[in-house]
């Protein structure tokens, strides 16, 4: 080795090599992907993880006389959401600064909008008093205001004052929720077995409408009275939600509102409540923690900008699971047939390079093949044979679960035989020459062998698939994804797994409320908590696909065979 | 893999083999089968999914189809004079009407006459024209007096248990006088509710008269009540030369007049008086002028005309350039037939019509300028008629014999001509690309040109790889070549978890955050695209001067590291600087008070003329650069990592700099890898559906305009088809375009493909 010469020359010091400063400008653009995706996810983190983040409750006094006003009172009550510059007629750039804020001040029934801009020029105090509370509410959105009474219905009157009014508030909500646990129970189970029952009755006349005969008389008589006694059950329960529903309305909550206006409301309709400007970190971290997991947990109510996302987690997920299902075992067999029996020539190069493509077609064409082939041409014939009294109500020749997980199947069904080859390929050849060698045949050295070897990339393959099968939505639009789907395609009533069901999923979720929401403003915060969840997932997916290559391919280089 | 062909299982069992080493039957019997298993179903699924194009493309075949046409029997009216005939929705109960004012219903079933109404001994008139509405299937009969009377024709399906019956009824208006003298020698007449209008052609030989006749009716909660006589207008005096033909054009606001001479007086009926809009010749260019005939098609935005000569023209209502009302111009010419046509009939579903001369027919769609279906029939016909429902196609020959055709034609809007020429559809001043797929009304007419969707896709995908690209490409090259090892580690990843981001997310992303945002801060984005390259740049000249110890600060590999501040500082910068530009340059004086307005969103339409949207084509591609960047990069950074060692090597160490060596000798050799990473980039690009069903307005526009949106194939695929109604013709057209997206995207990633293998063999040979 040479020593480094102790002093260069001036011109060697000088000297730069040529086309440095292009390196230089190549260096930007990895520095532009790098930022664009980490401030990209950065975004999508901050405003999703915002949403469900207690914030305080501002109590702003307006200067007197100003137009902002809105209630008896010069007081606005909420959370402000944004300071901006005004955007003022024409010539926007010319006017002089003036801010704007934007407040959320909820209580949509009175006012009948959620958020407010006004002027900062109005605005005379802001203050954050500790007695404002945040009512959530079932319907009309959260309200801003100070508890006053509680009016229970034997006539008992519990004012703000008086030392144990607000334990009697959280008894109040918390009685109610459980009211409305059983009036669900009631309405959605028990009241659904019966509507089932009688759909199945329906049908089943219907059928035998044609047939003639004391035979198919006897039987229309015995469906008549099952209807009857379904019929009387059905009263029944009606009447037993209806009384529950009766009992919600009896105690009644009034507050009075920033602006000034005094409030009723039926304890039934409130969720719950807190004290914004009360609360320390820790009581924040905790309502944030019970927000996200009711966010997880519940259904949505107020045209899906409200309560929670589970039917789409959970649509999702069983989608992702069929979809998995069915791809896993065609990816496979056509990945070792290509890689193991199919004589390795111009046809299988064609087919390797055809298959490659298709992972590459767009998304909706997939989705326009199995809205013709599944929905129309598959289901409808299935429908013909065999729900053909449910006819014109289609069942399979409609969207549904099962149309779109095997679309969507389809479309991962190349990801999975090129992941799948390629790790077949992987498998050293001499591991095979030694099985081979030990007298096992071709199957058993393929399923005791190459399969175990290769399964870690195989597992690989189908988690990518995974990740833009929940990912994708394009197709789903054509195949059986709604906004709202009133059940679940898995749930109690026979058989249990209802694969005509429609369902719903978190990406149509986000486009469903980004651009068809009568309330854009109000579901922004839902959507953003929406992305956030669904990014999560695809990149933990992706992730953990990363993790186990990587794995993989340090455990081959190392030579291990 | 040869190995594996010699398995044991073809071994014979051999009698010297001892019973322990034979291998059992179980395994050998399991192999055979599994042998079988995978090969039939390994085939199997990649038949299957390569089935997904044959299914498409067999769903598309229909909208080439011409109309198939069969007869299916014949009818005998009794041999009578017969002026015109007609036909119920269902065909089951013809009529015929002839001059001498006799009405004959023929039931298709028995073939016998279910019913004959003699109007004229009804009336007692003598009647000298009859014609039909078919629209609203009024008869309508003139007599040698110069009266009239309209019969009203309803046809009402009767259910007797299962059996369906067809029950006509007729209803006779009072005889109503045109007001001049000499027989009736041609009458129309329209019925659009609040507004009824005839037009009766009147007189003898040269003397003819035209009279128009205004109808009221008195409506009130029993219904409506009896029509009544309101006005006349004589127009004779306002026509030059021996009118000809009358015609009303379905909504009762206009009147058609032709003479003998080639003329067509056009007049239109506005505050109770009939005014002369235009007088027009259509076959002035011709010797002899005359018009063999001329009809309206659906919707009476258009006639058609023919010539003696044979030729067969289309003249449609429109405002042209520069003028204020609607006029009648030459739109169409098609194939010319053998003669003026001598009968003629128009869909009542669609703008197809039926035109003929004697016992040549030809069926014509007028959209798309295209002859669905001709022939010469083995009779002569003497009137024509179209099923309700475009369905059946009716010839009545002159000794009263009625030929019944089926037709099947379900598509008849679609075609080369309609997806991919200019139409000129009915109302529009010049032919145009257009896509419209449904309207409001009942004659509207399908627009179906996939050239704005196909122009859309493509200014999506160019405005995508405007940004995509050099992005993705120099990042390839400085990973690849520059950036240390190490870094591959986690770029890599990087990049593949921006490859799997939901496109849902990134259009949420691009319609609710992005574009808002730089909406009103487009001289921010200018400045920051301008600055960002040149700091780059002026940087790393700056740096690349100084002395060897500082430049050794950054070490060789890691400069991508010091950009990023320097990229934030720009991005802050252009940021705001970009209000400061848009007060000093993009300005301009309102003409109307000359205040000074310094708003970008007002200053390009007004400098440019075209319109500045805020979910424009600048957003999506900034936005479709997400998706495609990773693509192009990772297979971009493939390709040019693995140009060989020696290579770079032998450069380098010949004296070569870095970057030398990166343009002449690594760049020349994968340059084919590159080629084919774009082709995969745009093949994403391409598809990509819901970035633009969410960012774009998704208006079919024919513009390159960076600040308006687009529709793409895609989008428009996952717009209209939940709503396409199953086997119709929208829902084949999108069937077709999905099938176009598939082909382009299969054929240029099949072409990337090719190329890649081919470098690897380049790679290995080197």
């Amino acid at each position: 080795m040479l020593k480094q010469p102790p002093l260069l020359k001036p011109e060697v010091r000088k000297y730069r090599p040529p086309g440095e400063s292009f390196v230089w400008f190549t260096a930007t653009g990895l520095s532009l992907g790098l930022v664009m995706i980490l401030f990209l996810l950065g975004i999508i983190f901050v405003k999703g993880v915002d949403v469900f983040w207690p914030k305080k409750a501002a109590l702003i006094e307006l200067k007197p006389d100003s137009p902002a006003q809105i209630g008896p009172e010069r007081f606005l009550a909420g959370v402000v959401t944004t300071v901006q510059e005004k955007i003022g007629g024409d010539s926007a750039a010319l006017a002089e600064s003036q801010k704007e804020w934007q407040l959320f001040v909820g209580n949509k029934d009175v006012y009948g909008y959620g958020f407010k801009y006004f002027d900062a020029a109005f605005i005379q105090k802001v203050s954050y008093p500790e007695s404002l509370a945040r009512i959530e509410r079932l319907e009309y959105g959260d309200a801003f205001g100070y508890p006053v009474m509680i009016k229970l219905a034997a006539g008992q009157i519990r004012t703000a004052g008086q030392p144990g009014f607000i334990g009697e508030l959280k008894r109040l909500v918390h009685e109610s929720e459980k009211r409305w646990d059983k009036i669900r129970d009631i309405e959605k189970r028990q009241i659904g077995k019966i509507n089932d029952r009688l759909e199945d009755l329906r049908l089943k006349e219907k059928s035998r409408t044609s047939q003639h005969g004391l035979e198919a008389r006897s039987h229309r008589e015995l469906i008549a009275q099952e209807a009857a006694g379904l019929q009387g059950q059905y009263q029944l329960l009606a009447q037993k939600a209806q009384e529950l529903r009766k009992l919600q309305k009896q105690d009644l909550i009034v507050y009075r509102l920033a602006s000034g206006e005094e409030k009723e409301l039926p304890a039934g309709q409130v969720l719950g409540f807190y004290f914004p400007n009360q609360l320390n970190w820790a009581g924040r971290a905790g309502l944030f923690c019970k927000r996200v997991f009711q966010y997880l947990s519940d259904a949505p109510r107020e045209a899906n900008t409200e309560g929670g996302v589970f039917p789409a987690i959970f649509g999702t997920l069983v989608m992702t699971v069929l979809m998995s299902l069915a791809v896993t075992p065609f990816g496979v067999l056509a990945a070792i047939y290509l890689r193991e029996y199919a004589k390795q020539g111009f046809f299988v190069r064609a087919v390797r390079i055809a298959v490659n493509n298709l992972a590459g077609v767009p998304s909706i064409v997939f989705g326009v093949f199995g809205l013709g082939f599944f929905v129309y041409f598959v289901g409808g014939s299935i429908d013909r044979l065999f729900f053909k009294e449910a006819l014109p109500t289609p069942t399979f020749g409609t969207g549904g679960i099962l149309w779109a997980s095997l679309t969507l199947a389809l479309l991962t069904v190349p990801m999975v035989i090129v992941a799948t080859e390629e790790a077949l390929a992987a498998v050293p050849r001499g591991m095979r020459e030694g099985s081979l060698a030990c007298g096992a045949s071709k199957w058993q050295t393929i399923q005791r062998i190459v399969l175990p070897a290769s399964a870690p990339g195989i597992l690989t393959g189908l988690i990518l698939a995974m990740a833009r099968g929940a990912s994708e939505v394009a197709p789903l639009m054509l195949v059986g994804v709604v906004k709202l789907a009133p059940t679940l395609p898995l749930d109690g009533t026979f058989p249990f797994f209802h694969l005509e069901r429609k369902f719903m999923h978190l990406g149509f979720h986000i486009y469903d409320l980004g651009f068809q929401s009568p309330d854009s403003e109000a579901a922004k915060p839902m959507v953003f908590a929406t992305t956030l969840l669904l990014i999560g997932l695809v990149v933990v997916l992706n992730l953990g696909a990363i993790i186990i290559r990587e794995n993989l391919r340090k455990k081959y280089s190392t030579g291990a065979f | 893999m040869t190995v594996l062909r010699d398995t044991p299982i073809q071994n014979k069992r051999t009698s010297d083999i001892p019973g322990r080493f034979q291998t059992a039957r179980f395994t050998l019997w399991v192999d055979r089968f599994m042998n079988h298993f995978i090969k039939a179903g390994g085939l199997g699924i990649i038949a299957a999914v390569m089935g997904i194009f044959i299914f498409i493309f067999l769903q598309t075949i229909p909208l080439f189809q011409g109309a198939r046409v069969e007869e299916i029997g014949t009818l005998q009216f009794p041999p009578d004079d017969y002026e015109c005939f007609g036909v119920d929705e269902w065909v089951e109960l013809p009529y015929a009407a002839t001059k001498t004012g006799i009405l004959r219903f023929l039931n298709v079933e028995t073939g016998a006459v279910e019913r004959e109404i003699n109007v004229a001994a009804e009336t007692g008139k003598k009647f000298t024209a009859v014609r039909q509405n078919l629209e609203s299937q009024e008869i309508l009969f003139g007599t040698d007096g110069g009266e009239f009377l309209i019969a009203d024709l309803q046809y009402t399906p009767v259910y007797e248990g299962q059996k369906r019956k067809i029950e006509a009824e007729v209803r006779f208006s009072d005889v109503f006088a045109a007001g001049g003298t000499g027989p009736v020698i041609d009458i129309s007449y329209s019925d659009h509710g609040e507004r009824k209008l005839a037009a009766v052609l009147q007189g003898e030989a040269e003397r003819r008269e035209v009279r128009i006749v205004t109808f009221s009716q008195a409506r009130s909660l029993m219904g409506a009540g009896k029509v009544e006589l309101n006005q006349t207008f004589d127009l004779t005096p306002q026509i030059k030369g021996v009118p000809e033909k009358v015609m009303v054009n379905s909504q009762a606001d206009s009147v058609l007049v032709t003479t003998q001479a080639g003329d067509v007086y056009f007049f239109y009926y506005t505050d109770e008086e009939m005014d002369l809009r235009q007088v027009f010749r259509p076959f002035s260019a011709l010797p002899n002028p005359a018009i063999a005939s001329i009809d309206y098609l659906l919707g009476s935005v258009s006639v058609v005309l023919t010539h003696e000569s044979g030729l067969n023209e289309i003249y449609s209502l429109y405002v042209p350039e520069g003028g204020k009302s609607r006029m009648y111009g030459k739109t169409k010419t098609f194939e010319p037939v053998p003669g003026g046509a001598t009968y003629y009939d128009a869909s009542l579903r669609n703008k197809a019509f039926l035109i003929g001369r004697e016992n040549f027919v030809s069926l014509r769609y007028a959209t798309s300028e295209s002859v669905r279906w001709q022939t010469d029939l083995p009779f002569t016909v003497y009137r024509a008629a179209l099923g309700r429902k475009y369905d059946r196609m009716l010839f009545l020959e002159n000794s009263g014999t009625l030929h019944i055709y089926r037709l099947t034609d379900p598509h008849p809007e679609s075609g080369f001509h309609a997806f991919f020429q200019k139409n000129w559809y009915e109302g529009y001043s010049k032919p145009t690309y257009e896509w419209q797929s449904t309207g409001g009304t009942d004659d509207f007419e399908a627009k179906l040109s996939l050239v704005p969707l196909m122009i859309g896709t493509l200014k999506g995908t160019l405005y995508a790889m405007f940004f995509a690209l050099p992005v993705a490409l120099i990042a390839a090259l400085y990973t690849a070549q520059f950036a240390h090892p190490r870094f591959k580690l986690f770029v890599k990843p990087a990049m593949e978890v921006m490859a799997s981001l939901p496109s849902v997310v990134l259009g949420f992303l691009a319609a609710l955050w992005l574009a808002p945002l730089i909406e009103n801060r487009v001289p921010s984005m200018i400045l920051i695209v301008l600055f960002l390259p040149a700091a780059a740049f002026m940087f790393g000249d700056y740096w690349t001067r100084l002395p060897l110890q500082r430049r050794n600060l950054i070490r060789s590999g890691y400069e991508w590291v010091a950009m990023v501040p320097i990229l934030l500082l720009v991005c802050w910068a252009g940021w705001h600087l970009g209000p400061v530009l848009e007060r000093a340059v993009f300005f301009f004086h309102d003409p109307e008070t000359g205040a000074r307005i310094a708003d970008f969103r007002l200053w390009w339409p007004h400098v440019t003329g075209t319109p500045f949207e805020q979910r424009n084509s600048l957003v999506v591609g900034f936005m479709m650069a997400f998706a495609v960047i990773p693509i192009i990069f990772t297979i971009a950074e493939d390709a040019l990592s693995n140009v060989p060692k020696t290579l770079t090597s032998g450069s380098l160490a010949l004296g070569a700099s870095r970057w030398q060596t990166a343009m002449r000798v690594v760049l020349p050799t994968a340059y084919p890898g590159i080629f084919s990473a774009v082709m995969v980039g745009l093949g994403r690009a391409v598809g990509e559906t819901m970035i633009v069903v969410m960012a774009t307005g998704n208006t079919p526009i024919m513009d390159f305009n960076i600040f308006s949106g687009m529709r793409t194939l895609s989008a428009n695929i996952a717009v209209e088809l939940p709503e396409a109604p199953y086997l119709g013709t929208l829902y084949r057209t999108l069937f077709f375009g999905a099938m176009v997206l598939f082909l382009m995207t299969f054929m240029v990633n099949t072409a990337a493909e090719v190329i890649r293998q081919r470098l690897r063999e380049k790679y290995r040979t080197v």
